[in-house]
This record gives structure tokens, C-alpha cells and sequence, in this order.
């Protein structure tokens, strides 16, 4: 085996405007599928598949977004998050930007039932996925079982976080229904908090799974 | 409806009181006049139906299901996004600046340039462009061209002090050697306390030292400018200071105040950092002005480290004296606040909440090119505390006394007294090593302890307004702010207990300039001053309906109509809450209160006890369980209160433990401003907390806590490494490399 990464054509580029394309044109690949991605003829810089032109062009994308079909027009670059927050009408901004480099968690959102930082996909890779933020866990009337308990252990004090939270755990019981507080910890370990809620958040996600999980 | 005559009130007597006022977070005391008249109190404190209580927060459902629309969810027709270009070096001057190409690229809006054009700090705003969508702006911000003319800079105090150092800001009045020096404070007599440590059986003559902290507002700094030329604006604002933006913003606009509406429904943390619109504010209103339409700018993570402000670190030389039977005679301190090109905060030595006999200290603010300390969380407090704290353990044990002892024999105010005990006892003091680090195997436990102090109290500036309506409702308004303190869930309980209804039952309104006014989230100020106005106006509204309800009640006398369970019932006559509303005119009732000085109070005490284990092999250090004791007067809400308890802990933890920011002496840039390379706090890393309110304090009055519990667990958790481990570390934080360092040095001097 050589060590150097196999080529997929003989005029591989390893160039990051060629990456973006190649990335581009990936998520679009698994879209046309589903007929949910088309070329923005309407755009000007919609000239994506121009050889050598930058990839500063947008397509239209439709995400599934907490069971609803939503149209978006991004830029290949344009992550998940901000596709969600500011390309969508009405925009969905429970995921909040905090750092957008994958180090807080406050932007996460379940893709196809896991959690995952939405600043770190995306938009156009997010197309053809199941994607669940804390909106469609619960609305203020009808929460689920992790929204609950966080309002009642107080989980909760600036808030920016707490969609973060909320989602990673209400995951995570999905996948483990009865934790121990070690592996509440575990799972919360991509999450930041500023105002000091983590005791209160530990003690939210156990009693929900008491309860009966999310 | 015909006009009744009112009879004419007797204007009540005025007196003049002196309360704290928060300037840009830093809190001063001014004189005031107010009414001198004394209403009905809170009553005790263990007889409340809704206060006192644990009141899970009437915005918790909203910010558990993403609901809450915070500043940087605000989206606008045709608005568009700033992004702001900085400066990349530590000192410099602009050379030329060309921002035609940026202009040109598509989505750009409008592009600005700072009015500064020399720059004394890494990270200070140069320019900042509008566009479309956030990527767009970016590109443009760095397709500007800028050349710059690079000045000498000095980042590191050490180097500041030095008589060759660069000088961080021009100044002609210092002495050559003394160029970044700014005196502050003197106080005391150096001579008295030197013939004082001459007659000291122990002395600890130390430096001690803490680095500047980031707020790291987990919401960036910034705003939405809504104005789109014309004669009126909205700013959506991240603040902890509604009333601090319309005229700022006016300013900058050119339009009065009045035209100028600012809203903040919620707010994702601030800590001190967030008063008034601040630089990326007044460029948020220039692009908006220059592109006739509504911008949203939001500091960036990176920007937010490099310009949104810090705590101030410290540099402490402090030299003290006991004598053998543990009374603290002497300390001197030389005391240096490090606030970049800013003036920097720091509590004097002693720390109030000890005596020391004689006391000498200079405080002087050490100048270098970093952006501007500003306000954080008891501003000066932590940094005073945790030298003194380690400074009194360092006696404590050279002079064999126990911590806790050393500590009740040197405190101003015995109410610390019961709560060392509270504390000793629920960490279990008396496991603790007798000798330091004499822990058997490689992980070592230990603890320590620390007490602090806070003043809040409050002042007259909320003004509250109840409304009752004819269908029953009640809605409570005021201008004031919830920084994620609980401030919208006591104003509602307030109102609900004065009028014998469910939290239900009320409504309020917050976070708007055109509601009644309140003042800034700063210096622990805002129950203090808010609940008061708050309870003033319930109170006057119970006695409106009562006056109203009188003849449905027998004519009963106002005072004799009970308010309780949904019911207004006097002489054995009830209405339920709906019936009695229901004989209201059309437009309800209004009530409006005003503060009230018997109903808050200000001093407040708390102490800390850690317990920590040390890897000795690899100088990891773990917290284990954290416990602090904390009175307050009355406790509006045990539920909010208990979670701001933990929150100072946690705070003080990261400080102790791993934040600090970091700079490249050479290069004058910060080498950590990411949450990837800056150590916050995690979930991996929290010990058992305790927060425990102090029930023992019947002060039937509000006083703030928010800043009072960050002081004590720094001192408390150094003391806990060094009885865990032997090591007695001065620079913050206490990383591994110090633990080991400290290891080496000990066995290399046994």
C-alpha cells in the first residue's frame, strides 16, 4: 500500500476552491436523488460547473427540517447553521451560533437521529437527511421529557445554551434510556455553558430518563 | 365618566439616602432623595407563599424549547450582516487604507472606517462592512487593504514595568521610570506597619498574581440597528442595560433619544461586559446609517476575545505579619491592576472582610497594549480575595493554626462565624490534612476555604406599573432586563403573592426603553432595586381594588380586605378574582410603583470550602466537591438563587483552575482567543456542588448575591491544592506544569 491518498482522477486538485466544489457537487449528487436540489439559474454567479470558475455561486437546496420540507438558496460554503438561522423564512434559531467551529455545541441539531454541530455541516450536505432541532422536540406547551425536567431542575439561567444541551441529551437517551451521572457527563462533554448550569443540567437529564427518557 | 375631585395627598416628607449606582458596571454611590415613608414590609422571611420558595422560572419553557428569541435571532426584511476587520498588530498606525475592491464585491452594502487610525492593541476594530449574508461580509472585510505602520508595543506587565519599556499610551505627566504606572490609590502609614512586622512572630512576604479573564458571553457582543434613514430607529441589544442604548445610539444616529427604542427580551450573558453599545454598537449604527437599512452586528468568537473587554488580572506583592496567637498585625501591598490600555479594577489590601492591624498598600493601574479590562463579576473582588485568602493560609500554617480558626480570629463580622461552621461541617473539615500533602499514594486530596463580601443594595431608578383589567388579568411592566438571573419570575411572583393569585395569574413585560424605566444589571443592583419598585406597586394596586371592591364587601375598610387564594373576601363576604375584577371601570386599574428603601438592604456574606485531589505524578488537579455558604437577605426565589450560587462556583473554578488569556510577548497577539484553546469550564470537570442560602440572616430585606458568590472559591481552592499536595501555587491558574514545578522545588530543598 503506498501511503500517499489514492487519486479519483488524473486531474486531482487538492486546491480548497476545488474542495468546496467537489463538496458541493457531492451533497448535490445525493440530493438529485430525492429531486430536492436544483441549480439556481435565476442567481448570477450560479456558474458553478464552469471548470476553474470560484465556487462563489448559490443553488437552491430543501432540507427536512423537524418533519416540514424547507426551501433554502446557499452557497456551497454556507453551513447547516446558518442555512438554518438565516437562509430559511422564517428562520429556525433554536440552534444558536456561538463559536461556529465545532468547540460549544450550542448550534446542535439531530441529523438522522444523531447529534451533530451544525456549524461543522454543511447545508448542502444536510440535504436528503432527517434533521430534528430543539423546536421539534417540544414547543413551550408541550415539551418533551428532557425540556420538562430542565424547567424544572432549573437547568436553564442565560438560556444560550440550553438548546445545545437539550438536544445532545435528549438524544443521547434515545440511545441509552437509563444512564449513570458518569455517562450524563460523557455525553455532555461537547457542550459549554457560561452561567454555571452543568450541576443542574446533570440532574435534569437523570430525571428525564427517570421519567421515562425524552 | 364623570371626574371625581381627588383630595389632594399631603406631599410625604423626603430624606436623602446614599445607594449604589452602576456606571459602565463599575458600581459608585450617589446621593438620592427619597420619600420617607415606611408601607408594609416583606414580613419574615419563612412566612412567604410564593417568595422564598422554589419557583421554577416563568421563561423556562421558551429557552428549554428554543422559543426565546434572543438579539442574535433577530432577522429583519432587507437586513444585513457587519462584520468588522481588526487590527492584527499590538501597536500601529495606518498607512493606507483601500477599500474600492472590497466595494465592488457582490452583496456589499457599506463600508466604514474606524474613526482611530492609530491602534494599541491586537484585535482593535480598523473598519466594517455590510452585506448580504454573513460569508459575503466576511469576504469583503478581507478584501480590504490596509498597510500599516508597525509601533513598538509591550504586552506583558513584567516588561511594562520596566523603565525601557514602550509606552502604552502617551502621556507627559509620568516620570521616566514610571511610564505605563498610573497611581490609583495610597493609603495607610508605610512606617507604622514596618515597627508592626518588626514585632510579628510569623511573616509570609509573597507575590501573587492572576491573569486576565474572558467573559466569554456564550452570545457574542452586538446588536440590530432596525432605521432605515428617517425619523425613528429600534436597536435589539444583548445588554444588561436597556436603558444604557437609546442615547448612545441616538448619537451616533442622529436622531434624540426619544426616537430611540431599545429591546432585549433576552440576553445570552454579559457578566459585567455589557453596558451601553460599545465600539461594534457605534459601528452597527454607521453601516445602518450609510446603507438605509437595518444591520445586525454580532462580534464574531474571535473578535469577541480580542475586543469585547475582560476581567483585569492582578499582580500582588504583599508582605504580612501574626503574632503567635494568631491576630493578624501588619500587611503591606503593592498592588498592581492589569487592564490592558485600560484602567483595570482591584479590590485594596486586606480584603474587607478581614482587620489587619496596621495596613499599607499602593494600588497602582500597570499599562500594556491589550483591549481594555472592563467590568466582570465583582470587578477586583476574586483577584484581592485569592491573594488574601492564600496569604492567611500561608500564615495560618506557618503559625500552626487551623485555617478555619486563623480566619474567626481576624474577620470583621461575626456572621462569618456561623457560616465557617455551615461550611466545615458539610465538607467535613475535619478529615482535612494536618499536615499538607500528607495524603498517602499519587492522588492526594486536600481542602481549603475563603470568605467574601459584596455591598449591593439597590436604587430609585425602576419604575413599575401593575394594571389590572376588568377580565381578571394582570400585567406587571417595567423597562428592566433578565440577564438569566430569574429577574422576570420574581417581578411575577411579587405581584401574584401581594394579590393572592397563582404565578399564573400574572403577566409581565420587560426589556423595552419605553417601558417604565430601571436601571443597569450591574454590581448585584437589580433585585435590589427592582423588587422594591415592584412590591410598592402591587401593594398599591391591592389597595385600589380594595378601595373599589369596598361596597360589593359590606364597606369593608380597604385594609380589612383579604387577598388570598383567588379571593377578595372581607366580613365574611367573598368574591372570586373574576367577579371582583369584573366591577372594574372598562380600562381596569393602574398602579404605579416607585422604589422603596426599607425594602432592600445591602451587605452581604458568604464563605467557600473546596475539597480538591491532586496527581502528584502528572499535577492534575480534580475538584471534588465545592460548598459555599451565602446570605442575602431575603431570598426571592431559593430555585434561581441556589443556580447563581453555582454559577459564581463554577466561574471562579474555571479561574482558579484553567482560564487565563495567553500572549505572544513578541508578537503582541492574544495566542488563545477560541473557545478550543481558551479552558472554559466543562461538563467532564464538575465536582459535587453545594450551594447552601444562609436561612440564619433574617434581614427582611433584597440585597444582590450575583457577585458576592464568585469571590471566595478562588482562595478556597488554591488553599485545597496546597493542603491536598503541599504546593503552594501564586500564579493563576494552577496548571499542572506549576504543580510539579512546585513538587520539584520541594524535593530538591528537602
Amino acid at each position: 500500500m503506498s501511503d500517499e491518498p489514492k487519486k479519483k482522477s488524473s486531474n486531482y486538485d487538492p486546491s480548497r476552491r476545488k474542495f468546496l466544489k467537489g463538496v458541493g457537487v457531492a451533497g448535490a449528487g445525493a440530493a438529485l436523488a430525492d429531486s430536492l436540489l436544483t441549480h439556481d439559474t435565476s442567481a448570477a454567479n450560479s456558474d458553478i460547473d464552469a471548470a476553474g470558475a470560484p465556487v462563489s455561486g448559490s443553488v437552491n437546496i430543501a432540507l427536512n427540517v423537524n418533519g416540514q420540507r424547507r426551501n433554502a438558496t446557499v452557497e456551497p460554503r454556507t453551513t447547516l447553521l446558518n442555512t438554518l438561522r438565516n437562509h430559511l423564512e422564517p428562520g429556525v434559531t433554536g440552534p444558536k451560533l456561538v463559536c461556529d467551529m465545532g468547540t460549544c455545541g450550542a448550534c446542535t441539531v439531530m441529523m438522522d437521529g444523531k447529534p451533530v454541530y451544525s456549524c461543522l455541516v454543511l447545508a448542502v450536505d444536510a440535504v436528503g437527511k432527517k434533521l430534528t432541532t430543539v423546536e421539534g422536540l417540544g414547543t413551550p406547551e408541550n415539551m418533551n421529557g428532557v425540556q420538562k425536567a430542565f424547567v424544572e431542575y432549573d437547568a436553564l439561567m442565560c438560556g444560550f445554551c440550553t438548546p445545545g444541551f437539550v438536544t445532545t441529551i435528549s438524544a443521547y437517551l434515545k440511545k441509552n434510556a437509563n444512564p449513570t451521572l458518569a455517562e450524563v457527563r460523557e455525553a455532555c462533554r461537547g457542550n459549554f455553558c457560561r452561567c454555571g448550569t452543568y450541576p443542574r443540567v446533570f440532574e435534569a437529564a437523570l430525571a428525564a430518563a427517570k421519567a421515562g427518557g425524552s | 365618566m364623570p371626574q371625581q375631585a381627588q383630595p389632594t395627598p399631603t406631599p410625604p416628607k423626603k430624606k436623602k439616602v446614599r445607594v449604589p449606582r452602576v456606571v459602565n458596571g463599575v458600581e459608585t454611590t450617589v446621593e438620592i432623595e427619597v420619600d420617607d415613608i415606611a408601607g408594609p414590609g416583606w414580613g419574615p422571611n419563612d412566612k412567604h407563599r410564593l417568595l422564598t420558595h422554589r419557583l421554577t422560572r416563568v421563561d423556562g419553557p421558551l429557552k428549554a424549547t428554543g422559543s426565546a428569541h434572543y438579539t442574535y435571532d433577530v432577522r429583519l426584511p432587507g437586513m444585513l450582516y457587519g462584520r468588522i476587520l481588526r487590527c492584527p498588530h499590538a501597536h500601529a498606525r495606518i498607512k493606507t487604507f483601500d477599500s474600492t475592491k472590497a466595494a465592488t464585491m457582490p452583496g456589499v452594502k457599506a463600508i466604514i472606517q474606524a474613526r482611530l487610525t492609530e491602534f494599541r492593541f491586537a484585535g482593535s476594530p480598523v473598519a466594517a462592512v455590510a452585506a448580504t449574508t454573513p460569508e459575503l461580509a466576511q469576504d469583503a472585510a478581507r478584501a480590504i487593504l490596509v498597510e500599516y505602520e508597525v509601533l513598538p508595543h509591550v504586552v506583558r506587565a513584567q516588561d511594562a514595568i520596566k523603565p525601557e519599556s514602550p509606552e502604552v499610551l502617551p502621556r507627559n505627566d509620568a516620570k521616566p521610570n514610571e511610564r505605563n504606572l498610573r497611581l490609583a490609590q495610597k493609603n495607610g502609614d508605610a512606617q507604622k506597619v514596618e515597627a508592626a512586622l518588626a514585632g510579628c512572630d510569623a511573616i509570609v512576604d509573597a507575590e501573587y498574581y492572576t491573569p486576565r479573564i474572558h467573559h466569554a458571553c456564550l452570545e457574542t457582543h452586538g446588536m440590530v440597528v432596525d432605521y432605515s434613514g428617517g425619523k425613528s430607529a429600534t436597536i435589539y441589544a444583548t445588554t444588561q442595560g436597556t436603558f444604557t442604548i437609546p442615547d448612545d445610539a441616538a448619537k451616533e444616529l442622529g436622531l434624540s433619544t426619544s426616537d430611540v427604542t431599545a429591546t432585549v427580551q433576552h440576553m445570552g450573558g454579559g457578566f459585567g461586559s455589557k453596558f451601553g453599545i460599545g465600539i461594534e454598537g457605534m459601528l452597527a449604527c454607521r453601516l445602518s446609517k450609510e446603507a438605509r437599512a437595518p444591520v445586525k452586528l454580532m462580534l464574531t468568537r474571535s473578535d469577541e476575545f480580542l475586543m469585547a473587554g475582560n476581567r483585569s488580572g492582578s499582580w500582588q506583592k504583599i508582605k504580612a505579619g501574626v503574632k503567635s496567637d494568631g491576630t493578624l498585625a501588619a500587611l503591606q501591598a503593592m498592588q498592581y491592576r492589569l487592564g490592558g490600555v485600560g484602567q483595570g479594577s482591584q479590590a485594596g489590601q486586606p480584603y474587607a472582610v478581614y482587620r489587619a492591624g496596621e495596613s499599607y498598600r499602593e494600588v497602582y493601574a500597570l499599562q500594556t497594549n491589550e483591549d481594555s479590562s472592563v467590568a466582570m463579576r465583582a470587578p477586583g473582588h476574586p483577584q484581592a480575595s485569592f491573594a488574601m485568602e492564600s496569604l492567611l493560609d500561608e500564615l495560618a500554617y506557618k503559625i500552626g493554626m487551623d485555617p478555619v480558626l486563623f480566619r474567626k480570629k481576624n474577620m470583621r463580622d461575626e456572621v462569618y462565624h456561623r457560616q465557617l461552621d455551615r461550611g466545615a461541617r458539610e465538607i467535613n473539615w475535619a478529615r482535612r490534612n494536618l499536615k499538607a500533602g500528607a495524603g498517602a499514594g499519587p492522588r492526594k486530596r486536600g481542602m481549603g476555604c475563603g470568605a467574601g463580601t459584596w455591598g449591593g443594595g439597590g436604587n430609585n431608578q425602576c419604575k413599575v406599573d401593575v394594571t389590572v383589567g376588568r377580565d381578571g388579568s394582570v400585567l406587571v411592566a417595567v423597562g428592566t432586563q433578565d440577564l438569566g438571573t430569574g429577574t422576570r419570575t420574581f417581578t411575577r411572583a411579587i405581584v401574584a403573592e401581594e394579590l393572592g393569585l397563582q404565578m399564573n395569574d400574572v403577566v409581565e413585560k420587560i426589556g423595552s426603553s419605553k417601558l417604565g424605566g430601571a436601571n443597569s444589571s450591574g454590581g448585584s443592583t437589580t433585585a435590589a432595586s427592582l423588587s422594591p419598585s415592584v412590591k410598592d406597586a402591587a401593594i398599591k394596586t391591592r389597595f385600589a381594588l380594595a378601595e373599589k371592591l369596598a361596597p360589593l364587601l359590606g364597606n369593608a375598610k380597604p385594609e380589612e380586605i383579604a387577598f388570598a387564594a383567588g379571593n377578595v373576601s372581607a366580613g365574611g363576604k367573598s368574591l372570586s378574582w373574576k367577579q371582583a375584577c369584573a366591577s372594574l371601570p372598562s380600562a381596569g386599574i393602574t398602579a404605579h410603583g416607585e422604589w422603596r428603601q426599607d425594602l432592600q438592604g445591602r451587605g452581604v456574606h458568604g464563605v467557600c470550602f473546596a475539597e480538591v485531589e491532586v496527581d502528584v505524578e502528572t499535577g492534575q488537579v480534580r475538584p471534588i466537591k465545592m460548598v459555599q455558604v451565602q446570605d442575602g437577605g431575603l431570598p426571592l426565589n431559593r430555585l434561581t438563587m441556589e443556580s447563581q450560587l453555582n454559577g459564581g462556583m463554577i466561574q471562579s473554578l474555571g479561574m482558579a483552575l484553567w482560564e487565563g488569556r495567553v500572549m505572544d510577548r513578541d508578537l503582541g497577539v492574544q495566542l488563545n482567543p477560541g473557545f478550543g484553546d481558551y479552558k472554559l469550564p466543562g461538563a467532564l470537570e464538575m465536582p459535587e456542588f453545594v450551594p447552601i442560602i444562609d436561612d440564619d440572616d433574617k434581614r427582611e430585606v433584597v440585597i444582590g448575591i450575583a457577585e458576592a458568590c464568585i469571590i471566595p472559591s478562588l482562595g478556597a481552592l488554591a488553599n485545597a491544592v496546597f493542603n491536598a499536595c503541599g504546593v503552594r501555587v501564586r500564579e493563576l491558574p494552577i496548571t499542572p506544569d506549576k504543580i510539579l514545578m512546585g513538587l520539584m522545588k520541594e524535593r530538591r530543598t528537602a
